[in-house]
């Protein structure tokens, strides 16, 4: 957390969005594409199959929410993890992640990525569809339903993609998708995402603040 | 022609009439009219003037491939006016067409006609050769291509990817079925229809057909599994059922595009593709009024514009004797039938800008402003054949027909390509082609019922199922009618006769192959749709051949013209920015493209901001650089390996430079690597380097030293990076560091520390120096880059602080002479040559590269890099400028700028070894021819050679 002691005086520290440019949404809400960039990120790299894994509860193209309170960890690659969290529960989920690792005779790595990523997500009946625009992975329910994960090219562009509607729950049951990409390109995914679901009506929300 | 009282299958709506202008006219149409058939209720015969000889034309199939229907449309040259629809407000034209389509002065070509024969362009301007800049722009006058504005918006294109389980090709009455079928078995698919509405011939057919029409389209529209996209075509299909679809228009709510590629991976496709009525070869068949039994059918059945007022039909088919019916039912005087089954024939039609008058093989002559064909049918294979088969020739049916029982895996055939039959029998062949492709998608998808996004318990997939059994469906008998007794065109978007095809053969183009390229039969815009089987027919004449031992020309894809912006539809060029950019932006940052980083080059006076570094303090945002978190215990095998210079000694707290090579030694990056932590490092690689060192690093961790435990992760963004430099880089950063000691000899040039900026912690400090001067790298959490990065310039204003740029950086990096990999080495340079001895360290057991740099030790001679000075101090040398002996090449200047530190310019260069000593005078040719002389510096640094500055 920010330190405001000792030699600075100035004013405090705020972290910002790397989507920094949020065109107000036009649509009706059916489709949403959301800044989650503040969200806490962890990545774990352990065996594929060692304790790491089981304690984490979810394998390379899969997802689960077992491990800690609200975390949702990606299985992002072969011995790959993406733990997403609010920000302010990463301390404890660290925590419980050092103590895993502890129990693991491999190496276990574990890197806050918080600032390093940014991420959004994307609702609604017709999300599949403007991902259709973007990216050439077939998003059907057999090869991708919830809780399905993996990483591709979305606009040219690395992305894990995450089917995670349980984390859309506010809109029911439509397909709801976390795009997570490199900081540095976040501000042009999200153009490009917003611009592929014009035509569908999309609605975009700034980041809670 | 007029416009007929309601019918029974029209698809226009007579409540929304719409106007348009055709060649400056008003013009009025109903919604759903396409351009051609407005213009034909509005009387409107010729629409266009031929390609070479300029004749006049009108319609002839009032489909997307009707030749003669090939118009100006607004901004948009070459619409298909047999397909587009009518919008309101559209300006309509003919193309290439002067002084008017009515009297089109080229049309003086057809007097010229008998020199304008096949090869013509090839004979007529081989020679001489200087000449053919004016040929060109001659030729180019009759380019028949219509007129695009330099001011066309690229807007509006794009693309989707699909994956349906079952892709059909044409939605006729087989295909509708086919889908259908396909869809209740549990297939999701995708129909594709080239027509505006789904139906094919069924359209304009009798009332039962146009029940069962209702039928079909009412069961499609029930199953939420079938994706229906009409006026789109199946360009081509590719291996493993890749297939491209273009969809010309899109629906929606008007935000959508204008066009639409649709790269689709079905699990199996069904072609439907129907059939093409072909038109008849004769001496004035290409005269307006001539038209095929089809486009009349569309006319009077889809558009209610009666076609003519009194017409003759030669008819071999039962399309034929229909014709008649709709003829007669429009009020058309059917003065004559030629029954071509009881040998009927024609011989020529003729007329003055259309056609008056038919003369019948038996010397017959009929009056008439209407003359219809119905003369066979092309089955159009071409998907098929992209798949593989190779079509034959069937002589009893007067068509190519496919091997259907020998097709691709994933790919099937049905309707009217396959065979005849009434509507039923094509929907009963549909239906159990679509179940068939329907379980052939399941087992297809059952051979991926592993991927890792799906559960460890999902629901086990369905099974394909029992095989289907598919009827079978037969061409019917048809006279073979492709060539009549006189000459004729036998392609209209073309113009090529029968004439052209003979003397093609006579000049030994004996393969049709080759005779369709020298004649250019079939290339033109309805490519070879209309014109594939006359043309093989008119050469088989030539030849003596049979159809059979002629062959066909090859299909290949695109099946139909598709826009240049359809196929580069959405374009995506990601780009990427430091959290700091809308700073840059504010503050005159102008930028520069760095790969895909947009960084600021300077902020209007890149020498003031270097002299301030030297002078003040100055922040440049360095946040590209390639930053890898390295963890583990072997770390320090994996730096051994990757770097020349000796990596196991590294304490906690420390900061080494080092470079790595490939393989052959050559350079391929180089930075500093920290130790944070007993087991955890920071590496940092160049900016256009940072994926490939990633990638090299992972090469060698996953395939060369598995047993090695480290873990590698790419944080470039996770910091925002900024390079605090200048002798009072301390000063300032001394009002905003907390937890760490930034005196000299707490934290000393070449370590690293952690601490807290501006309040931001879990920073990382560097005091390394690119620049030459006292400097601090400062690593930051990136959500925090711009409070950092704000506060600097608020602390900083009373030290002199000022952003510079990377122009800057490049003036002090060259100043103090450290190269940068890619500019003052290239492909070729191994490590010797940069002039890196100190690093380089032979005695190691093992790096990359190491064999290849023990041999180029070993055998010297090589380019070395050397500081220049021109003796000139003004002259700056532009980069890559050669260094010449007499006119021997022996180096080049690889980084020059004017130094605003020494004021005079200040160079690097790769010299031959001989010419590497100090004091040694060189040659620099100028790009200019001038040569001024130079010589080499004593030091790489031009600027501070002990380091002082940058060790304060």
């Amino acid at each position: 957390m920010p330190d405001t002691t000792g030699n600075y005086t100035g004013p405090p520290p705020v972290a910002r969005s790397p989507i920094t440019t949020v065109a107000a949404g036009r649509g009706d809400g059916a489709l949403t594409l959301t800044d989650e960039s503040s969200y806490g990120k962890l990545l774990v790299r352990a065996a594929a199959t060692g304790p790491m894994a089981t304690a984490l509860g979810t394998r390379f193209g899969r997802t689960s929410r077992d491990a800690g309170d609200e975390a949702l960890v990606v299985g992002s690659g072969p011995g790959e993890w993406l733990l997403l969290a609010d920000v302010a529960e990463l301390p404890k989920l660290t925590e419980w992640l050092e103590q895993q690792a502890e129990a693991d005779p491999d190496l276990v790595s574990i890197v806050d990525a918080t600032h390093g990523r940014a991420m959004m997500r994307l609702t609604g009946h017709a999300a599949a569809d403007v991902l259709a625009k973007l990216c050439a992975v077939d998003l059907s329910d057999t090869f991708v339903p919830d809780g399905g994960a993996f990483r591709s090219s979305v606009t040219k562009l690395v992305t894990d993609v995450v089917r995670d509607d349980a984390g859309g729950a506010s809109t029911g049951d439509r397909p709801s998708y976390l795009l997570h990409c490199e900081r540095s390109s976040g501000q042009y995914l999200w153009e490009a995402v917003a611009d592929a679901g014009l035509e569908y009506g999309l609605t975009t929300t700034a980041a809670p603040t | 022609m007029s416009r007929l009282a309601r019918q029974s299958g029209e698809v226009i709506d007579r409540s929304q009439p719409l106007s348009f202008s055709w060649n400056g006219k008003p013009c009025t149409a109903y919604a759903g009219d396409t351009i051609a058939s407005a213009l034909a209720a509005a009387g409107v015969r010729v629409m266009s003037r031929s390609f070479k000889y300029h004749r006049p034309r009108g319609i002839l199939t009032a489909s997307f491939l009707d030749p003669g229907c090939v118009l100006q449309v607004d901004d948009e040259p070459n619409v298909r006016a047999g397909h587009r629809l009518v919008t309101g407000g559209i300006q309509v034209s003919s193309q290439n067409t002067w002084p008017s389509l009515k009297y089109d002065l080229k049309a003086i070509n057809q007097l010229a006609g008998r020199f304008l024969s096949a090869g013509f362009y090839y004979k007529t301007f081989i020679k001489p050769q200087r000449l053919w800049p004016a040929y060109e722009r001659v030729l180019q006058r009759f380019v028949n291509a219509g007129e695009i504005s330099p001011g066309t918006s690229a807007e509006g294109y794009d693309k989707r990817y699909a994956h349906p389980d079952v892709l059909v090709a044409g939605g006729g009455p087989a295909g509708l079925a086919a889908a259908i079928a396909a869809a209740e078995d549990g297939a999701q698919v995708l129909l594709v229809e080239e027509e505006h509405q789904l139906g094919g011939h069924l359209r304009w057919g009798s009332q039962d057909d146009l029940d069962l029409l209702a039928e079909l389209r009412d069961r499609v529209a029930q199953l939420d599994t079938i994706e229906v996209m009409t006026d789109a075509t199946v360009l081509g299909r590719y291996d493993d059922n890749w297939i491209s679809v273009v969809q010309r228009s899109v629906p929606g709510n008007g935000l959508g595009p204008k066009e639409r590629l649709v790269k689709a991976r079905a699990k199996a496709l069904v072609v439907a593709a129907g059939l093409i009525e072909r038109p008849y070869v004769f001496q004035g068949s290409d005269l307006p009024g001539v038209m095929l039994s089809t486009a009349v059918r569309r006319l009077v059945n889809l558009y209610a514009v009666r076609p003519g007022t009194r017409a003759v039909v030669l008819t071999a088919n039962a399309e034929g004797d229909a014709v008649v019916g709709d003829l007669r039912r429009a009020g058309v005087d059917v003065v004559h039938v030629e029954d071509a089954r009881r040998g009927g024939d024609v011989l020529r039609a003729s007329g003055r800008g259309q056609v008056r008058q038919v003369d019948l093989a038996n010397g017959k002559t009929v009056q008439c402003d209407l003359f219809v064909t119905a003369t066979g049918w092309t089955a159009p294979t071409s998907l098929l054949n992209m798949a593989g088969d190779q079509p034959t020739y069937d002589p009893t049916a007067a068509r190519f027909v496919p091997n259907v029982n020998a097709l691709s895996d994933g790919v099937f055939a049905t309707g009217g390509l396959c065979g005849d039959g009434t509507a039923e029998q094509l929907v009963e062949h549909g239906s159990a082609t679509g179940r068939a492709a329907a379980r052939e998608a399941r087992a297809f998808t059952l051979a991926f019922a592993d991927v890792p996004t799906r559960p460890d318990d999902a629901r086990t997939l369905p099974q394909p199922g029992d095989p289907v059994d598919v009827p079978a469906l037969e061409p019917a008998r048809h006279r073979e009618m492709f060539v009549s007794q006189t000459h004729g065109f036998v392609d209209f978007s073309e113009d090529v006769t029968t004439k052209d095809i003979k003397q093609a053969v006579a000049e030994g183009y004996d393969s049709v192959e080759l005779a369709k390229r020298y004649t250019t039969a079939t290339m033109g815009t309805v490519q070879g749709k209309l014109e594939l089987m006359n043309t093989i027919a008119a050469h088989a004449r030539a030849t003596g051949k049979s159809i059979a031992d002629t062959g066909t020309t090859t299909w290949r894809p695109p099946y139909a013209p598709v826009s240049l912006g359809a196929l580069a539809g959405r374009i995506f060029e990601p780009v990427r920015h430091s959290p700091m950019q809308e700073w840059h932006d504010r503050h005159n940052g102008q930028p520069m493209v760095a790969g895909a980083w947009i960084r600021p080059d300077h902020y209007g006076d890149a020498q003031a901001e270097a002299r301030n570094v030297r002078e003040n303090v100055g922040v440049i945002d360095v946040t590209p650089i390639g930053k890898l978190d390295l963890r583990g215990p072997d770390v320090p095998k994996l730096l051994e390996q990757l770097y020349v210079n000796k990596w196991q000694r590294l304490d906690v707290g420390r900061v080494r430079y080092g470079v790595m090579c490939a393989d052959d030694g050559v350079v391929l990056d180089d930075g500093v690597t920290g130790r944070l932590a007993e087991d955890h490092y920071l590496m940092s690689t160049t900016s256009s380097g940072a994926g490939g060192v990633w990638e090299w690093v992972e090469n060698w961790l996953q395939t060369e030293h598995p047993e090695w435990r480290v873990h590698v992760t790419p944080v470039t963004t996770t910091y925002a990076s900024m390079n605090v430099a200048g002798p009072k880089s301390r000063q300032l950063l001394e009002r905003l560091v907390d937890g760490v000691d930034l005196s000299t000899d707490a934290f000393p040039y070449m370590h690293v520390r952690t601490g807290t900026v501006a309040g931001v912690p879990d920073c990382v400090l560097w005091r390394i120096g690119f620049t030459g001067e006292l400097s601090y790298e400062l690593h930051v959490p990136a959500g925090y880059g711009l409070h950092v990065w704000e506060q600097l310039f608020a602390h900083g204003k009373d030290l002199g602080i000022r952003p510079f740029g990377m122009e800057a950086q490049r003036v002090l990096r060259l100043e103090k002479g450290h190269f940068i990999v890619g500019q003052d080495t290239d492909g070729l340079t191994k490590a010797f040559t940069a002039g890196i001895d100190w690093a380089i360290k032979l005695d190691k057991p093992d790096f990359a590269g190491l064999p290849e740099l023990r041999w180029q030790a070993a055998a010297g001679e090589y380019p070395m890099l050397v500081a220049v000075q021109t003796e000139e101090p003004s002259v700056v040398p532009t980069e890559a400028s050669q260094l010449v002996d007499g006119n021997r090449i022996v180096g080049r200047i690889t980084s020059s700028r004017m130094s605003p530190t020494l004021n005079r310019s200040v160079c690097l260069a790769q010299v031959e070894s001989r010419l590497a000593e100090p004091g040694t005078r060189l040659t620099v040719l100028l790009p200019d021819g001038n040569r001024i002389p130079a010589r080499v510096h004593t030091h790489h640094a031009h600027v501070d050679p002990e380091g002082e500055r940058q060790r304060a």
